[in-house]
């Protein structure tokens, strides 16, 4: 992990506990345990040199793995699915090629 | 009785609004302003059932006409202050609107908008946001609490729809302004080309 993806007020790694539901229901994200400044511009070349089409609003990047993901500069991901195993393999699939851990962290009292 | 035109987002308060239209006997025309890839299929689709249940009930076409948003909330998002998205976004959704009540011969428009439910309904917000349309705007529930909205959502039969599960839109600014200057969102705006932007999402826009 690159010192970009590090919360700014510690240097620690940003660390992913679980998948949950989003406030509608309507698909599942993965929240950093604390704030971070992920390096989007980085992503985007990265992601986009694997062949993986990237939308780019300056703040956010959608991402079409085909399931589309919104990955916000303040570290969530949020997966436009409402089966969690498919928002899983998203997650473990763009950590992967991103440097970000892919152990989802168990949830607290999990 | 009129003719307008109507913002149907797919929540709990606009076919509240459209239903207490229809009952007085106006004419509408339904908008959506499809915020893909912000969000996911589920406003359109709750649009879409929304308006089934209003023409049964009423016995009204209601065209509706499906406006693509996503494109202008991206160059928003590039070019402008994020705290003021939403007001900026809110501009274009109801020039839209305007442009086609004009083509439609619509003389109003019609929002189901109440004060101060959600953090961008103030009312210098819904000034800024509606200083870009001439049309006179029509807010049937503006007087309106929640329970009372739900509980005739409830009676008409749209609330289970609009409670259906979706993803919230994307673009929300993690915090919103809650109180804007007309004269500074109108430079925000000038960073983009308004009128362009307008022209290719109503030539885009879908009837269904």
């Amino acid at each position: 992990m690159t010192t970009d993806d590090r919360t700014p007020r510690t240097g620690a790694p940003v660390r992913y506990r679980a998948l949950r539901l989003c406030s509608n229901g309507g698909g599942f994200e993965a929240v950093p345990d604390r704030r971070a400044a992920l390096d989007l511009p980085r992503f985007r070349r990265t992601l986009e040199a694997s062949g993986i089409p990237v939308l780019d609003a300056r703040v956010m990047l959608i991402v079409r793995l085909p399931l589309e993901v919104t990955i916000s500069q303040g570290g969530r991901f949020l997966f436009k699915t409402r089966d969690p195993e498919r928002a899983r393999e998203a997650f473990v699939q763009l950590a992967g090629l991103l440097g970000l851990d892919d152990r989802l962290a168990p949830p607290p009292g999990g | 009785m009129g003719r307008g035109v109507m913002l149907m987002s797919g929540g709990i308060d606009s076919p509240v609004a459209l239903y207490y239209l229809l009952r007085q006997g106006h004419e509408v025309v339904a908008v959506h302003m499809d915020n893909r890839p912000f969000t996911d299929d589920s406003p359109l689709e709750k649009v879409v059932d929304h308006l089934t249940i209003l023409r049964e009930r009423f016995h009204q076409p209601i065209p509706l006409y499906v406006v693509p948003h996503g494109s202008t909330q991206v160059t928003l998002m590039r070019s402008t202050d994020r705290h003021v998205g939403c007001i900026l976004c809110r501009r274009f959704m109801w020039r839209s609107a305007e442009r086609i009540a004009l083509r439609e011969n619509a003389t109003f428009l019609i929002t189901g908008e109440a004060l101060g439910q959600v953090a961008s309904q103030t009312l210098s917000n819904m000034r800024s946001a509606t200083q870009a349309v001439g049309l006179p705007i029509v807010r049937p529930l503006v007087g309106l609490d929640k329970q009372e909205i739900e509980a005739v959502a409830k009676e008409i039969g749209t609330y289970g729809i609009s409670t259906r599960p979706g993803v919230c839109c994307q673009a929300v600014p993690d915090r919103p302004a809650t109180r804007s200057r007309l004269l500074s969102i109108l430079e925000e705006e000038a960073r983009v080309d308004a009128e362009a932007i307008l022209d290719d999402c109503v030539r885009r826009a879908t009837v269904m």
